[in-house]
C-alpha cells in the first residue's frame, strides 16, 4: 500500500491567488490529504515559520468562510481543518456545523489531548455528531495507555508529532519514537512536526509510519522562492514516499 | 569493594515522562513571540542534551566515560541510616538518607554538570558557560568542565560574588573563569549597567548573559535545574538508593526531598515512583517562597529574563522576587513540569516550612549525625522529623528515606547568622 502524503497549507497564504495555486499543485503532484490551517489567535504549539504565515494571513483575511468554501469546491481529496480548540470553544457547535455544511471532511485540534485531556471524549463525540471526522493529534509526551485509547477513535489516521514544536529540528530519535508507538496503534499512523529532513522521513517510514505530514517546508519554500518551488517540493516528497 | 560500587552505579538514566499519568504539556513560545525560544535552545545546548530533554524513552544509556567520571567523583554516594536521629526522636520509624553532600562539590549538582559537559566536549566544543546564584551549580560546572579538559565561564550574581568569596575561590581552583554579573562582556550586561551602574545582579540577568555569551562565541550553555533533562541525569541518585535499599533488605514507605527547581527531588524520588515502590512522596519547599501553597499551575518562563521556552508548571510568576532566605537553592519561582504535574495529580504531596523550623531541624540533625546539612536539605529533614513523629504517635514502623542533597559547610556564615537570630 502506498504511503500517505498529508500536505499542509495555511489558509490564504501567502495571498489568495497563490494559495489556490498551491493547493491545486498539492493535489496534482500526489498529495493524498490536504490539511488547511486556520490562523488561530495564539499558535501555542506551532513553530516560528507557521506562526509567521498565520500572522501574515491574519493581517488581511477577515472572513475565513468564503475561502474555505472555495478550497472545498476545487479540491476533491479529503480536507482536514487544523485549528486550536481554545479559539473556537465559545462557538464550537456553530463552527463545526459550518465546516460540515461546506463539506469539509475532518478536523484536527492540536491542543485537544494536551489542554483538554480530561474531556477530550466529549469533544470527539461533538465533532462526530456534526458529521465530521475527528483526527486526533498525539505526541511522544502522551503516555502509552492514552495513545492506545485515542488511536482507536481517531478517524482517517492518528497524527503523531515527533517534535515539541513544528519546524524546529530539535534532535530526536525519530525511529525509536515511532517504533515505540507503532505496536500500540492499529490505526493508520501519520507522522509530522519538523519532518522535512528526508532522512528523517525515510527513518519514520521504515519504522512503520503509514504517512508523512509536511507543512513548514512548503511555507519556507514559498517564502524563499514562491509557490512553484513549494509545488516542486510536493512532487519531491511524493517521490520519496513512493520508494516505500 | 570497587566491583560493588560499579554494580550500584546505574548504567541507564531513568526518564519518568512515559510513566506520567497524563501527557506532559510541551514547552512553547509565548503569544506574539518575536523569536523561537525552542530554536534558541538548539543553538546553545549540546545536541545530545537537547535530544534527551525531549526524549520519551524510559531508559537512556549513560556513556561509559560519564560512568567513569561518576565513579571518579565518588559515586555511588552513601545511603546511611540516621540511627541516632531515630533514637533522639524515640520513633519506631527507620530513617535512611542518601548523602549527596559526599560529592567533591558538596551537592547533587555535579550529577548533571558531568554529562552535559561530556556531551558538549563530544561535539567538539571546548568551552562551556553558565550562570550561578549562590555558587553550587557554578562550582559543579567548573569541575565538570575541568574533568573533560574544557574551559568554563561562569556568570555569578554580583551580590553573591561579593558576599561569598569562598565559592568563587573553589570555582577558580577548578579553573573556571568567574565574572560578577552584570558584566561588560555582553550586550545585555552593558545595557543593564547603563541603566544602573550599581545593579546588584540577579539570576535572570546572569542567565541572559550566559546564554548571550555562549551564543556569540559558539560555546555551549549548561542548564542547572527545572528542565527535565537535569532530572533525568539526577536519576542516578534514586536508582542507586533503590539498589542500596535492596542490599539492606529494606522497602521504603515514605520518600522525601526538598525542591528548588525539582532536580534533586525528581532525581531521587522518580525512580522509586516509576518502580512503584513507596506509598508516600513528599516534596518540601520553603514557607517564605510559597509556590506550592500559593503558586498557579500554568505556562510560565523558567527564567526571569524570558529567554527559555515557556513550560507548564507550578509557579509564583517569573517576576516574583524571592525573599532573602538562606536556602538560596530554594529561591526559585517555579517547579519542574514533571514534578508539577505529579503534585497536581495528587501523586506527590508537598510541605512548606519556615526558616526557624528548618534551622531547628538542621541543628538536631547535626547533633544527631554530625553532618551539617545544607539549609535547602534541612527542609527535607524537617519533613522527615514530622513523619517520624507521626509514626511514633501511630505506633507504625515506617521506613523513611530522604535525599540529603548537600552539606552545609559552605553555608556556615548563614548558620552563624541564623544562630544569632533564632537560638533561644
Amino acid at each position: 500500500m502506498t504511503k500517505m502524503l498529508v500536505s499542509y497549507a495555511t489558509l490564504g497564504y501567502p495571498k489568495e491567488k497563490e494559495y489556490l495555486e498551491f493547493i491545486d499543485g498539492c493535489v496534482k503532484e500526489g498529495s493524498d490529504i490536504l490539511e488547511i490551517g486556520v490562523p488561530p489567535k495564539y499558535a501555542k504549539y506551532d513553530g516560528p515559520v507557521i506562526r509567521r504565515s498565520y500572522k501574515q494571513v491574519s493581517s488581511w483575511l477577515k472572513d475565513i468562510w468564503p475561502l474555505l468554501k472555495e478550497t472545498r469546491d476545487r479540491v476533491k481529496i479529503p480536507i482536514i481543518i487544523l485549528t486550536y480548540l481554545e479559539d473556537w470553544l465559545p462557538v464550537i457547535d456553530d463552527f463545526l456545523s459550518n465546516l460540515a455544511k461546506i463539506g469539509m471532511d475532518g478536523i484536527l485540534f492540536p491542543d485537544l489531548i494536551i489542554d483538554y485531556v480530561d474531556e477530550y471524549e466529549k469533544y470527539v463525540k461533538k465533532i462526530k455528531d456534526h458529521g465530521l471526522k475527528a483526527v486526533i493529534f498525539t505526541a511522544p509526551s502522551v503516555p502509552d495507555p492514552l495513545i492506545q485509547k485515542v488511536s482507536k477513535i481517531s478517524d482517517i489516521f492518528l497524527y503523531y508529532g515527533v517534535r515539541p514544536t513544528t519546524g524546529v529540528p530539535i534532535p530526536v530519535s525519530v525511529d525509536s519514537l515511532i517504533t515505540r508507538i507503532r505496536i500500540l496503534v492499529d490505526n493508520k499512523l501519520v507522522v509530522g512536526f519538523g519532518l522535512s529532513d528526508v532522512e528523517d522521513m525515510r527513518k519514520a517510514l521504515r519504522a512503520g509510519a503509514d504517512g508523512i505530514a509536511i507543512g513548514t517546508a512548503y511555507i519556507e519554500a514559498i517564502e524563499k522562492g514562491g509557490v512553484q518551488d513549494a509545488i516542486n517540493l510536493v512532487k519531491y516528497f511524493r517521490g520519496v514516499l513512493n520508494e516505500f | 569493594m570497587a566491583i560493588e560500587r560499579e554494580e550500584i552505579l546505574p548504567k541507564y538514566w531513568y526518564n519518568i515522562i512515559p510513566d506520567l499519568p497524563k501527557p506532559l504539556p510541551p514547552p512553547r513560545d509565548p503569544p506574539d513571540a518575536e523569536f523561537s525560544r525552542i530554536d534558541l535552545l538548539r543553538k546553545i545546548m549540546p545536541k545530545e542534551v537537547l535530544r534527551q530533554q525531549f526524549t520519551v524513552e524510559r531508559f537512556i544509556k549513560i556513556p561509559e566515560e560519564v560512568r567513569e567520571a561518576y565513579l571518579n567523583i565518588g559515586r555511588p554516594t552513601p545511603l546511611m541510616r540516621a540511627k541516632r536521629l531515630e533514637e533522639m526522636l524515640n520513633t519506631p520509624a527507620k530513617i535512611y538518607f542518601k548523602f549527596e553532600g559526599a560529592t567533591p562539590t558538596g551537592s547533587h549538582k555535579i550529577n548533571t554538570a558531568l554529562p552535559q559537559a561530556y556531551f558538549a566536549k563530544a561535539e567538539g566544543v571546548n568551552h562551556v558557560v553558565t550562570e550561578t546564584g549562590a555558587g553550587q551549580w557554578g562550582t559543579a560546572v567548573a569541575l565538570a568542565a575541568r574533568m573533560y579538559n574544557m574551559e568554563s565561564t561562569i556568570f555569578m550574581v554580583k551580590v553573591s560574588y561579593e558576599q561569598k568569596p569562598q565559592r568563587r575561590t573553589i570555582m577558580e581552583l577548578y579553573g573556571g573563569k568567574v565574572y560578577a554579573s552584570p558584566t561588560n562582556l555582553t550586550e545585555y550586561g552593558r545595557k543593564v549597567l547603563a541603566e544602573n551602574p550599581s545593579h546588584p545582579g540577579s539570576l535572570g540577568v546572569a542567565m541572559s548573559e550566559a546564554i548571550e555569551y555562549a551564543l556569540t562565541n559558539n560555546y555551549r550553555y549548561l542548564v542547572g535545574s527545572v528542565l527535565d533533562v537535569a532530572i533525568l541525569h539526577q536519576s542516578v541518585i534514586g536508582q542507586e538508593a533503590m539498589k542500596q535499599m535492596d542490599i539492606l533488605g529494606e522497602e521504603p514507605d515514605i520518600l522525601i526531598g526538598c525542591v528548588g527547581g525539582g532536580s534533586n527531588f525528581g532525581g531521587f524520588a522518580f525512580p522509586f515512583l516509576g518502580a512503584k515502590r513507596g506509598e508516600k512522596f513528599i516534596a518540601v519547599g520553603s514557607y517564605e517562597i510559597p509556590k506550592f501553597s500559593q503558586g498557579d499551575y500554568m505556562y510560565d518562563f523558567p527564567d526571569s529574563a524570558g529567554l527559555l521556552p515557556m513550560v507548564k508548571m507550578i509557579t509564583l510568576g517569573k517576576d516574583y522576587v524571592p525573599p532573602p532566605i538562606y536556602a538560596g537553592g530554594l529561591r526559585y519561582h517555579g517547579a519542574a513540569p514533571s514534578l508539577s504535574l505529579l503534585i497536581k495529580e495528587g501523586i506527590v504531596e508537598w510541605r512548606e516550612y519556615s526558616e526557624p523550623e528548618i534551622f531547628e531541624a538542621a541543628k538536631l540533625f547535626a547533633e544527631a549525625q554530625g553532618i551539617v546539612p545544607a539549609p535547602e536539605s534541612a527542609h527535607a529533614i524537617k519533613a522527615v522529623i514530622d513523619e517520624a513523629l507521626k509514626a511514633k504517635k501511630n505506633h507504625e514502623r515506617k521506613v523513611i528515606v530522604f535525599n540529603l542533597s548537600g552539606h552545609g559547610l559552605l553555608d556556615l556564615p548563614n548558620y552563624e547568622s541564623m544562630m544569632k537570630r533564632l537560638s533561644k
